[in-house]
C-alpha cells in the first residue's frame, strides 16, 4: 500500500470514529470538552496558517475569536437576527477588521509583526471590557441563544442538545481543516511556505509578498472569528476573559506542540491544550508555569512538534517490518 | 496650559521608564537578534523583589532596587544559558516562541511567589514642589533621574569599555568577532545580565510610580517594543525619543480623553507611526 492511500484510509477511519463518538461517549462533561477541543481546532488551524505556513507569529488569535463571538452574539441578541445568519456573518466581520488591522502591521517584518498583533489583542480586550454599554463589560452577556433546530424530511437536527452541537462543531472543524489543506496545496499556499523559507528571495522573484501575508492573516483571523461564534452560542455566556492574551499564547502552544506547518498538528495540539488542564487540575496554580515550560521545552527539544515525530516513528517502524 | 504641562511632566516620568525597558530590549535584539519578549515579566519580577526586599529586610528603596537588579542579572544569565542558547542556530521564530513560553513561566512564578494582588512600593519621597503652578512630585523627578543615570551608565559601558567593544563587535559581525577571539558566550551572558538588571530596575520604578500586578509585564514588554518601533531599531537616541513620545501621549490621553483607553491611544500612536514612518521617527529612510 502506498503511504498516500494509507493516510487517506487513516483519515476516513478517524472521521468514522468521530461520527460514532457520541454513541460511545455518554459522559456529558467529556463530550463538552470534546466540543471545546473541536472549536479550538478551528482556532488552531487559523493560527497555523499564519504561524506554521507563513512563518509570522500572530498573537491576536484570541482577540479575533472575541470579535467573532461578540459580533454573532450582539447581532442575534440585540438586533434579533437569526442565529445561523449571525454565525455566518461573524467570520466576515472579523475578516473585515483583520484587513484594517493587517495592513499597517504587515509593513513591519518578523518579530515586530508579532508585537503589533499582541497590541491588537490588548486593544480588543480593553474595548470589550470597557465598552460595557455594548458588551456588558466584565459581567458579560448571558443567555446567548443556540441556533434553532434544522429539520430535513422528518429528521430533526437539534442544536439545543450537546450531541447535536457536537456534530456542528465536527463539521466546522473538518471544513476548516479542509480549507487549510486546499490553501496549502494551491499556488497561494506554496507562496506562503516560500515566504517562511526566504522572504527576500521571493520578493526578488517579483512576488508582492504583502498581499499573500495579508491573505493568510485575514483567513486566519476569520477562522478565529468563526471559532468565537461557535464558542459563544455553545457556552451561552460571554465575557471578555476568554479572549485575553493568555489564550492567544495557548493557540501558539497548540500549533507548536502539535506540529507547526502540518495539517494534523493543530488538531492534535488543540485537543492537548483543551484536555491538559483537566489532568493538571490538581496543579491549577502551576498551570501557567507548566504551559510555559512545555512551550519552551517543545521548541528546544522537539521543534517540529508531536505529529511529525510520531509520523517519523511510524515510518521507521514500517521500514523495519518490511525487512 | 498648566494642565498640559502637568500631564507632560507625568508622561516624562513614565516615558523615561519605557526608555529603560526599551534599552534592555534593544541591546538584546541588536546584539543577539532575539526579540526577548519575556523582558516585561522579568521587569515585574524586579518590581516584586524590590518590594519584598524593602519589606523583609527593612532597607530603603534604592538599596532594595540594587539588590533586585543583582537578582535580575542572575535571572538574565540563567534565561540566556538555559532557554535561548540551545536555539541559537535555529530559525529566529524559535527564539521568539521560547520568549513567549518564558513569559508564561515567569508570570506564573510571579503569581505563585507574590500572589495576585496588586503591589505598590512605598517610598519616602512624597514631597511636591510647585513650579509656576505645576506640581512637581519628588518621586517623579527621582524616577526621571534614576532612568537617566541608568541609560547613561549603559551607554558608557557600551561605548567606552573593553567589554563594550566586544559587545559591539559581536553586534556588527558575529563570525568575525569569534575569529578575533571574542568569547561570544561570555558576551551573551553579559548582555543578558545588563538587560535584565535594567528590566528589574524599570520594574521597581513602575512599582513605585504606579503599581505592579499580574499581566502588567506583558503590557510593559509591548510598550518597550512600541518605543523601539517609534524610535527606530538599534538607536539609543531613538529609544529616548520613542519613550518620551509614548509616555507623553499616554499621559495626555489619560488626562484629556479617557484613562481606561490610554493604552489603546498609545498603541494607536504606534500604528500611525508604522503607517507613515515604518522606519521610526528618527530612523533613516
Amino acid at each position: 500500500m502506498s503511504p498516500r492511500l494509507l493516510r487517506r484510509m487513516g483519515c476516513a477511519a478517524l472521521m468514522l470514529a468521530a461520527l460514532a463518538l457520541p454513541l460511545v461517549v455518554k459522559l456529558p462533561y467529556f463530550l463538552h470538552l470534546i466540543i471545546l477541543a473541536l472549536i479550538w481546532v478551528v482556532l488552531a488551524q487559523g493560527q497555523n496558517l499564519i504561524q506554521g505556513f507563513t512563518g509570522y507569529v500572530s498573537i491576536a488569535q484570541a482577540g479575533f475569536m472575541g470579535i467573532g463571538a461578540y459580533s454573532s452574539t450582539l447581532l442575534s441578541v440585540k438586533l434579533g437576527w437569526p442565529v445561523w445568519f449571525t454565525m455566518a456573518a461573524a467570520p466576515l466581520m472579523t475578516a473585515a477588521l483583520a484587513v484594517l488591522a493587517g495592513y499597517p502591521s504587515l509593513r513591519v517584518k518578523g518579530h515586530y509583526f508579532a508585537i503589533v498583533t499582541l497590541a491588537y489583542n490588548m486593544v480588543i480586550f480593553i474595548v470589550l471590557t470597557t465598552w460595557s454599554s455594548l458588551t456588558g463589560g466584565e459581567a458579560g452577556i448571558s443567555n446567548v441563544p443556540r441556533p434553532p433546530d434544522v429539520s430535513v424530511v422528518g429528521f430533526v437536527w437539534s442544536l439545543g442538545d450537546r450531541v447535536g452541537y457536537y456534530y456542528l462543531a465536527l463539521i466546522v472543524a473538518t471544513l476548516a481543516t479542509l480549507l487549510c489543506a486546499l490553501i496549502l496545496h494551491s499556488r497561494v499556499g506554496r507562496v506562503l511556505v516560500a515566504i517562511r523559507q526566504n522572504e527576500a528571495l521571493i520578493e526578488a522573484a517579483g512576488v508582492q509578498s504583502w498581499r499573500y501575508k495579508l491573505f493568510a492573516f485575514v483567513v486566519s483571523a476569520s477562522l478565529a472569528g468563526l471559532a468565537g461564534a461557535l464558542y459563544a452560542h455553545f457556552i451561552g455566556f460571554l465575557n471578555p476573559d476568554a479572549f485575553g492574551v493568555d489564550h492567544s499564547l495557548n493557540a501558539i502552544l497548540a500549533v507548536i506542540l502539535g506540529g507547526s506547518g502540518t495539517l494534523a498538528g493543530p488538531v492534535v495540539g488543540a485537543f492537548a491544550v483543551v484536555f491538559l488542564p483537566e489532568y493538571l487540575r490538581v496543579a491549577e496554580n502551576y498551570r501557567l508555569v507548566i504551559y510555559g515550560f512545555i512551550l519552551v521545552a517543545t521548541t528546544i527539544f522537539m521543534p517540529r512538534g508531536l505529529v511529525p515525530l510520531v509520523a517519523q516513528g511510524l515510518r521507521a517502524l514500517a521500514a523495519r517490518l518490511k525487512r | 496650559m498648566t494642565e498640559i504641562l502637568q500631564q507632560m511632566l507625568n508622561g516624562l516620568a513614565m516615558g523615561s521608564v519605557y526608555t529603560v525597558i526599551a534599552l534592555g530590549l534593544t541591546v538584546v535584539f541588536g546584539i543577539l537578534g532575539i526579540a526577548h519578549f519575556a523582558h516585561g515579566s522579568v521587569a515585574m519580577s524586579g518590581g516584586y523583589l524590590t518590594f519584598f526586599f524593602g519589606e523583609r529586610l527593612g532597607i530603603g528603596f534604592f538599596p532594595a532596587m540594587a539588590l533586585a537588579m543583582l537578582v535580575g542579572a542572575a535571572i538574565g544569565v540563567l534565561i540566556e544559558r538555559l532557554a535561548y542558547r540551545p536555539v541559537r542556530d535555529a530559525p529566529h521564530i524559535n527564539a521568539f516562541i521560547i520568549a513567549l513560553g518564558l513569559t508564561m513561566m515567569i508570570e506564573g512564578i510571579n503569581l505563585l511567589a507574590f500572589g495576585a494582588d496588586q503591589v505598590v512600593i512605598q517610598t519616602p519621597y512624597r514631597g511636591v514642589f510647585k513650579v509656576g503652578g505645576v506640581a512637581v512630585a519628588e518621586l517623579r523627578l527621582l524616577v526621571i533621574l534614576t532612568a537617566c543615570s541608568l541609560i547613561g551608565a549603559v551607554a558608557l559601558l557600551i561605548s567606552r569599555t573593553k567589554t563594550g567593544k566586544s559587545i559591539r563587535a559581536v553586534a556588527q559581525n558575529r563570525p568575525a568577532a569569534v575569529l578575533m577571539g571574542v568569547n561570544v558566550n561570555r558576551v551573551s551572558a553579559i548582555v543578558f545580565s545588563v538587560s535584565s538588571a535594567l528590566g528589574a530596575a524599570a520594574g521597581a520604578l513602575v512599582g513605585a510610580l504606579l503599581a505592579i500586578a499580574p499581566g502588567v509585564g506583558e503590557g510593559l514588554a509591548v510598550k518597550g517594543f512600541a518605543v523601539l518601533i517609534l524610535g527606530g531599531l538599534g538607536s539609543v537616541p531613538g529609544a529616548i525619543v520613542g519613550g518620551i513620545v509614548l509616555g507623553v501621549s499616554e499621559a495626555m490621553a489619560a488626562g484629556f480623553i479617557s484613562s481606561a483607553y490610554k493604552d489603546v491611544i498609545a498603541f494607536m500612536v504606534m500604528i500611525v507611526v508604522l503607517l507613515f514612518r515604518p522606519e521610526g521617527l528618527l530612523g533613516k529612510r
